[in-house]
């Protein structure tokens, strides 16, 4: 099949999901979800009053047309403005997505990159003290809460008990040394917790492809151990990683930054996120779960082009 | 195979780059680490302040929390704020001219608006300049909240209040058309007529809900004013977002200068705090101000604690202990109180506990036996609710217990009332349970609603061990929990729960504004959750309603609160102390009650230094 056939017919099967994912979580939202009524009159509203909110929040449509209203406005990528602070959905979004991805970039590029050097010197050594050593560190990573590590990080690095080199706070960025004098701790606190899984996952994956014969056919050979890391093992073993990494990335942008932007001050998509399910913002949590859903499609769409450029033996079907 | 050697020396390398890579990042970064943003420019006074949560927007429509005030107080003017320092607070004018003169009968208020005082330039207005703040401003303004577009929930204060207004929403809300009760003769004279005497409106206009909008910045803003306010005030807004909100000095202020005699400066108490230096200066002092919102205790602390990245924050309770040498009085450990100053001021407001008198299981009923069961019930679970202990166990002891509904820091407080109602008195409550039937099987299931939080959880956990001891079967007092405080609110309003421990915040220092919690007519879904009905309560507080201040209202507000307590309606209660911390290189007196979005404008900081 050619590639664009290909690529039209991935992205109609993924409109079920994304209505799957949309329907569901809207049903969520309007059974389930905060009220914003109560937040919005006043200290001795009348049930006339209370019937009036609902009506201009739009509590009082049909389920099915508010869902229709919500299908048009992820079409027309117009979400109208956030019920809680009457922004723009747009603005909002545009705003908070870039610092998140500014801010989790580092940390998960390189928590990626180490895990997978980890991974790597872990695997060639396997059964070995270095092999233990890393998984045993790996082991302890995993298992102190990321909260922990945060706050940890916070007062050694941020506290007048610690070191006191970088702020506990906030995002002013505008310059290469005040973008790694916000990102450094949040990025130290996330490879921290990251390397370990990610180094057990490669590793994983690189001893199964280090039992192959083409790996005992080039050792034989005395092929260099970099040479034989690089191009006989990790290329075989791109796929599960071009998995994890792809499908890692929706997961980052929404729910993985809520901590470190809710302890460091940082107004990025996670803490947006968890303000709109509290808060009860239905124009921004429709549109986050929408755009997810439909990020979703395009990285499954992105991975399955990926995997043909890696492996030329996978078909385009 | 490769040797041993070679794979340790790669192992070697591969630690020794990642080594190298972590420690030029921490290099490149502590290049401009001085615990100072590196945006900030030398030379500017910013200060800083942590506030515990975010304000929804800042359109003063919407202004109902405290954290909104802070903010929608400095951007927007009223026609009357509080006194600085004066405690108790003390109501003075701002946009006003003076204090209104008042008629006669107490219903026509006419209110002087100070000349020359101008919004801020915006593109909202011709030319994008600012133009003369008027009494059609106001009038417009207060015709906001009864606009249901607005979904203003500040309209309580006026609502069957002023004449005219709420025929005028009735009609359809066209500010074409006047109100009876809102007029502005002139373009700085305010004419404000009431359907009856209502002595706390002056309170009102002090409120973020009166802050002045200029009818421009609607028609262009609309919601989005929520995020783009244009007001008259000390500051306008640089940035908002969820974790902070930056101000930065309104270039077109009026002339305002510090009169610290006025503002009831007073050096007994506030001698040692730097303040005499702001005397005459103009306002506002500082140049900037930062406000984060931190919701996270030991994030909050640490970003204090740290010199310089924050002036002025609140204290969480459970680290009272961590800072404080003593509680009674509160008193700084040495070497905070050489850095910090300290206030420990009772919060303008307080926790309580009621039933729902709706519920046939604790309220009243149609059976008077039944209702006078039911009653008895209500006493002995109060009885043996122990303030005590939850002042000690959560607050450090540095709550104020008191019975009643009138708060301490209500002129109309009654310090000699008697304390048996909130003095625990467990064979108390075990002879008026057996004096009125009830046993453990007989006893109904108490459903304790709590919005979801560990917090919560524990309060419910100490009130089931104390109903224990009075003995209340622990499977019969059954734990529902909210996701939200939106959804427990909720329930409330819709009489679900019958027992509802909640805390109020007074919008003004008036008992009328918790006496209000037990008048029938605010029966839920209004704010009287506990839905007390009781004809004598409410003809009593119709009457205090439209009376001035003095010992004639005061005594009546007492009656009421008498009757709170002798009915067994609410436990009550409890002022939780905040207590705020400020730099001492800052000149400032922080206050979270009904100055907090007033004091601002009053901080000095050193100027930057970078």
């Amino acid at each position: 099949m050619g590639l664009i056939p290909f690529i039209v017919r991935k992205l109609l099967g993924g409109i079920p999901l994304v209505l799957g994912v949309t329907f569901i979580s809207f049903l969520l939202m309007v059974y389930f979800g905060p009220d914003r009524t109560n937040e919005i009159v006043g200290k001795n509203p009348t049930a006339e009053q209370i019937a009036e909110v609902r009506a201009q929040l739009g509590y009082d449509k049909p389920f099915f047309a508010r869902y229709v209203d919500y299908l048009t406005e992820l079409v027309t990528l117009d979400f109208g403005l956030s019920a809680s602070s009457g922004q723009r959905v747009s603005t909002v979004l545009a705003t908070a997505v870039p610092i998140t991805l500014a801010l989790m970039a580092p940390g998960f590029v390189l928590g990626n990159l180490l895990g997978l050097g980890f991974a790597l010197v872990a695997a060639y050594h396997r059964g070995r003290w270095l092999d233990k050593a890393i998984m045993g560190a790996s082991v302890v990573g995993m298992s102190i809460s990321f909260l922990i590590v945060v706050i940890f990080f916070q007062l050694l690095f941020c506290s007048s008990m610690g070191l006191n080199w970088f702020p506990s706070r906030g995002w002013e960025v505008d310059s290469v040394s005040s973008y790694l004098y916000y990102v450094t701790v949040p990025t130290l606190a996330v490879v921290f917790v990251a390397l370990g899984y990610n180094t057990r996952f490669y590793r994983a994956v690189l001893v199964e492809e280090l039992n192959r014969d083409h790996v005992r056919t080039a050792l034989a050979y005395g092929t260099p151990p970099a040479r034989l890391l690089c191009r006989n093992v990790l290329k075989n073993a791109l796929i599960p990683i071009i998995t994890r990494v792809l499908f890692s990335i929706p997961l980052v942008l929404i729910s993985g930054s809520l901590i470190i932007e809710t302890y460091f001050g940082i107004p990025g998509a996670g803490k947006m996120t968890y303000d709109a399910i509290t808060q009860g913002d239905q124009p921004v949590l429709k549109a986050v779960v929408g755009l997810t859903a439909v990020l979703f499609v395009f990285t499954l769409l992105l991975a399955d082009m990926l995997y043909r450029l890696v492996d030329p033996r996978v078909e385009l079907t | 195979m490769m040797s041993i050697q070679k794979r340790g020396a790669m192992g070697s390398r591969f630690l020794a780059v990642f080594a190298i890579v972590i420690l030029a990042q921490m290099l490149g970064a502590c290049s401009c680490s001085d615990n100072t943003a590196p945006t900030e420019q030398a030379g500017l006074k910013v200060y800083r302040v942590a506030l515990d949560q975010t304000p929804r927007d800042l359109d003063p429509a919407h202004s109902s929390t405290l954290y909104q005030n802070h903010i929608v107080l400095n951007l927007y003017d009223t026609l009357y704020s509080y006194e600085y320092l004066a405690r108790p607070y003390k109501l003075k004018p701002r946009l006003a001219v003076e204090l209104p003169e008042v008629s006669a009968d107490g219903l026509t208020y006419t209110i002087r608006l100070r000349k020359g005082v101008r919004f801020m330039d915006d593109p909202a207005f011709e030319e994008g300049k600012g133009r003369e703040v008027t009494a059609a401003d106001v009038v417009y303004s207060l015709k906001r909240h009864f606009d249901p577009e607005t979904l203003s929930s500040g309209d309580w204060f006026w609502k069957n209040r002023i004449k005219g207004l709420d025929a005028w929403k009735e009609a359809g809300a066209d500010y074409a058309q006047p109100v009876e009760g809102l007029q502005a003769p002139d373009s700085h004279t305010l004419v404000i007529r009431l359907t009856k005497p209502y002595p706390q409106l002056v309170h009102t206009l002090a409120q973020g809900y009166a802050g002045v909008v200029p009818r421009e910045a609607v028609a262009r803003y609309g919601r989005e004013l929520a995020t783009h306010p244009v007001g008259s005030g000390p500051y306008k807004l640089e940035k908002f977002d969820s974790t902070q909100v930056v101000l930065v000095r309104n270039p077109g202020y009026r002339e305002d200068r510090v009169d610290l005699a006025a503002e009831g400066f007073d050096p007994a108490l506030h001698g040692g705090l730097g303040l005499e230096r702001i005397d005459g200066l103009a306002l506002p002092i500082s140049d900037r101000v930062h406000v984060y919102f931190i919701a996270e205790d030991t994030a909050r602390v640490t970003s204090l604690t740290k010199g310089g990245e924050l002036h002025t924050a609140r204290l969480p309770a459970l680290m009272y202990e961590q800072f404080l040498a003593s509680t009674e009085p509160a008193a700084l450990k040495s070497q905070y109180a050489e850095q910090f100053n300290m206030v420990a001021g009772l919060e303008s407001g307080f926790v309580y506990m009621n039933f729902n008198l709706d519920d046939p299981d604790f309220g009243v009923t149609d059976d008077p036996a039944q209702s006078a069961r039911n009653k008895a019930l209500r006493c002995a679970i109060f009885k043996g609710f122990d303030w005590q202990l939850r002042n000690s166990a959560y607050y450090s002891n540095l709550g104020e217990i008191f019975p009643g509904i009138i708060t301490p820091t209500v002129p109309e407080f009654d310090p000699n009332l008697p304390r048996d109602t909130v003095t625990r008195d467990v064979p108390g409550a075990k002879k008026l349970l057996t004096e009125a039937g009830w046993n453990a099987d007989n006893l109904p299931e108490l459903v304790y609603g709590i919005p979801s939080s560990v917090l919560q959880t524990q309060y419910f956990e100490q009130f089931r061990g104390f109903m224990g001891d009075i003995g209340y079967p622990r499977d019969k007092i059954v734990l529902k929990r909210y996701a939200t405080f939106g959804d427990i609110a909720k329930a409330w309003r819709n009489s679900e729960l019958p027992l509802i421990y909640k805390g109020w915040t007074l919008d003004y220092p008036d008992a009328e504004n918790t006496l209000q919690l037990f008048y029938g007519p605010n029966a839920a879904p209004g704010s009287n959750d506990s839905n007390y009905r009781n004809p004598a309560y409410d003809r009593l507080f119709e009457e205090a309603s439209v009376m001035q201040p003095g010992t004639n209202r005061t005594a009546i507000y007492r009656r009421m609160n008498q009757m709170v307590i002798d009915d067994c309606v609410s436990t009550t209660g409890l002022s939780r102390t905040q207590v705020l911390l400020w730099d001492k290189r800052v000149a400032a007196y922080p206050d979270r009650g009904f100055v907090g979005g007033f004091y601002f404008p009053y901080v000095d900081v050193p100027a930057q230094e970078r």
